[in-house]
């Protein structure tokens, strides 16, 4: 069975005064049906923007997107507007960061779950409310009759978040793509959210891209794992192999700068560690490997060449000159 | 909300009173002489002096602005100075034509003013928002009586669509009435229409950034729905709002409209009694004026709460 999508070699170039920002360039990866994929990185990487990228939410111009998206054997990229609308908030929806701003202000929550509904499945206004009571249930808000007809603003931002995925599902979509969708919230409220999410995925049965920064969330949720850098892939593997033997020197790193729990009353150092410097503007391109000015074990052959993405074991896909088979780089 | 409305009503009172006591004093502080207008060129200032007697205008200041507002608190606006007809009367008679001129250039303005707003934000850059900027400066910069000159000479004179001049009731048929007031709305409404169309692409410039925007596209609405529904909506306070301080343009306006166009309105009443130094009628006509232009600011205030839900009272 082939994937439920499958982006091809990714660009998402953005035009701007002072030269092209490559937010996305060349990403290839793949989603089956009813599997969770992570997309981590750190800000600036182009996890958001590929996100955006699958929607075709990217405003063009500036915004250019080339490659192929294939969702259920249909290239999105070739699609009219109109064909694209149909498949938005019905095929694909999406889930964004901040919940305290991605609700309409002057829209009842009931009108904007319903939205969706009336849309794509040509239900009446009455009809509509009735789902969206049902949807606010689904997803754990108490006293749904009357949360329905209320506004944005009289919900707090757990909830609210409940209402976007209650929005993102209302018309049983088969991919979810949720844009780091806990991390504007409190710890507890994420964990809710967390769990909400995997719960649906079962009764739903959609397949989710989540995108986020947060390992722990990654480890919680996802079953793989990409992990990009500079607008790149620079890794890709199952979850446990991926915590258990990161290849990439990026992703070491990201890992490494993980708190743990507790760890400083063990007599550990009290430092984190870190990655030095900065992701490396896009507006240029660099010759060799994109992480050479961070990584702790460049050589001239990482600044000269770009290493391309191997398969260092089964399923498990670096782009890295140096990762070898067994374990981590001998430092 | 019942309470908000009585508590802003009971605050028009104090603001209508320094209103009353600016104008009063203002007129008072002006130059010219009713008396020796009335009287004409060969009064003796004997004449002179008796008329203004006659007028009550040698009484003291203070005293005169009491019995202005002792007065006005009765209904009774007094008499001009030159017609001897009840101030009252005279707005009566005056007040249809220039309210249908406002409230047409309202209408007008704000179907033509809005679309072209949120068309300019929507295709931003490109040569339809350059268009509808350009003329917007030109709203600005054009003043009334040379749109309204031009106006009358094209249509009216060259081509004899529509009359030149004049004023027909409302109660002659809604076509006669229009026929006759549409040149002068186009005109008046000009600089009105350029100021709400700029607020409006402005605002829905900012509003067309926001996340729900986002929100509404990855839900698969169309564009139709995110310009009118999803942002227009989150952009009416601040379209309203200019909309309301606008009704100031258009009252100043009216003055100008009405004489190019010699509607019998308040805006020309206003324009003679001032020529006529007739205090009663221009402090009356300036009263009236101020306490609608107060009114509509209470009401665009009430109307805030239609669009938003955050704003209670």
């Amino acid at each position: 069975m082939p994937p439920l999508l499958e982006v091809e070699n990714l660009q998402t170039h953005f035009r701007t005064p002072d030269g092209v920002n490559r937010a996305v360039d060349g990403v290839s990866f793949h989603v089956n049906a009813g599997e969770t994929l992570a997309v981590v990185g750190e800000s600036g990487c182009g996890k958001s923007v590929t996100a955006m990228s699958i929607l075709r939410l990217i405003p063009e111009p500036p915004g250019k997107i080339a490659g192929s998206i294939r969702f259920q054997g249909r290239d999105l990229l070739t699609l009219s507007d109109r064909e694209m609308r149909d498949i938005r908030g019905n095929e694909i929806s999406m889930i964004f960061q901040e919940p305290m701003t991605s609700l309409n202000p002057v829209l009842t929550v009931g009108r904007q779950i319903g939205e969706t509904l009336r849309l794509h499945q040509g239900l009446s206004a009455k009809q509509a409310e009735a789902k969206a009571v049902e949807m606010l249930t689904l997803v754990g808000i108490p006293e749904p009759a009357r949360r329905v007809r209320e506004y944005p603003h009289q919900l707090s931002g757990g909830m609210r978040q409940r209402v976007m995925i209650a929005i993102a599902l209302a018309c049983n979509p088969k991919l979810l793509i949720a844009d780091e969708p806990t991390t504007a919230l409190d710890v507890t409220i994420q964990a809710q959210i967390l769990e909400l999410m995997r719960d649906l995925k079962r009764t739903v049965g959609a397949a989710i891209v989540l995108i986020t920064h947060d390992l722990g969330v990654v480890a919680e949720v996802a079953e793989r794992v990409i992990v990009m850098y500079a607008g790149k892939k620079v890794e890709e593997a199952a979850v446990s192999p991926l915590f258990r033997n990161p290849k990439h020197p990026y992703t070491q790193g990201l890992l490494g700068s993980m708190p743990k729990l507790g760890s400083s009353l063990h007599g550990d150092e009290g430092r984190l560690a870190e990655i030095p410097g900065l992701v490396p503007s896009l507006k240029q391109k660099i010759p060799g490997c994109v992480f050479a000015s961070r990584c702790p074990h460049t050589t001239d052959l990482c600044r000269q060449v770009a290493p391309a993405l191997e398969e260092k074991e089964p399923g498990h896909v670096a782009a890295c000159h140096y990762a070898v088979k067994e374990g981590a780089i001998a430092a | 909300m019942f309470a908000y409305v009585v508590r802003r009503v009971l605050a028009t009172i104090p603001v209508m009173a320094i209103v009353a006591l600016f104008v009063f004093s203002l007129l008072y502080l002006a130059p010219g002489d009713p008396a020796a207008v009335i009287a004409g060129d060969q009064a003796t200032p004997q004449d002179v002096e008796r008329i203004r007697a006659s007028l009550g205008l040698d009484r003291p200041y203070l005293v005169r602005f009491g019995s202005w507002v002792w007065d006005i608190l009765h209904g009774d606006m007094g008499v001009s100075i030159f017609t001897n007809l009840p101030v009252t009367t005279m707005i009566q008679q005056r007040i249809e034509p220039t309210l249908s001129l406002m409230i047409l250039t309202l209408i007008l303005a704000v179907s033509i003013a809005v679309p072209m707003g949120v068309l300019a934000a929507w295709k931003q850059g490109t040569i339809i928002d350059r268009a509808v900027m350009a003329f917007a400066v030109l709203g600005f910069s054009v003043p009334v009586f040379v749109v309204g000159y031009l106006l009358a000479y094209v249509f009216a004179l060259e081509l004899d669509w529509l009359p030149v001049q004049g004023y027909t009731a409302f109660s002659n048929g809604f076509f006669p009435w229009l026929e006759n007031l549409i040149l002068p709305a186009i005109a008046l409404g000009g600089v009105y229409i350029a100021l709400i169309a700029r607020i409006t692409r402005a605002t829905m410039l900012e509003v067309l950034g926001q996340d729900y925007i986002r929100t509404a596209r990855a839900k698969g609405a169309g564009q139709g729905s995110i310009l009118f529904l999803h942002a227009l909506k989150n952009a009416a306070v601040p379209i309203v709002t200019v909309i309301g301080i606008g009704i100031a343009l258009l009252i100043g306006g009216a003055v100008v409209t009405e004489s190019v166009f010699a509607i019998p309105g308040l805006g020309r009443l206003t324009v003679d009694a001032i020529l006529r130094r007739d205090y009663p009628v221009i402090q009356g006509v300036v009263l009236l004026f101020s306490f609608v232009y107060v009114l509509v600011n209470l009401l665009i205030d009430l109307v805030y709460t239609l669009f938003d839900p955050r704003i209670r009272y």
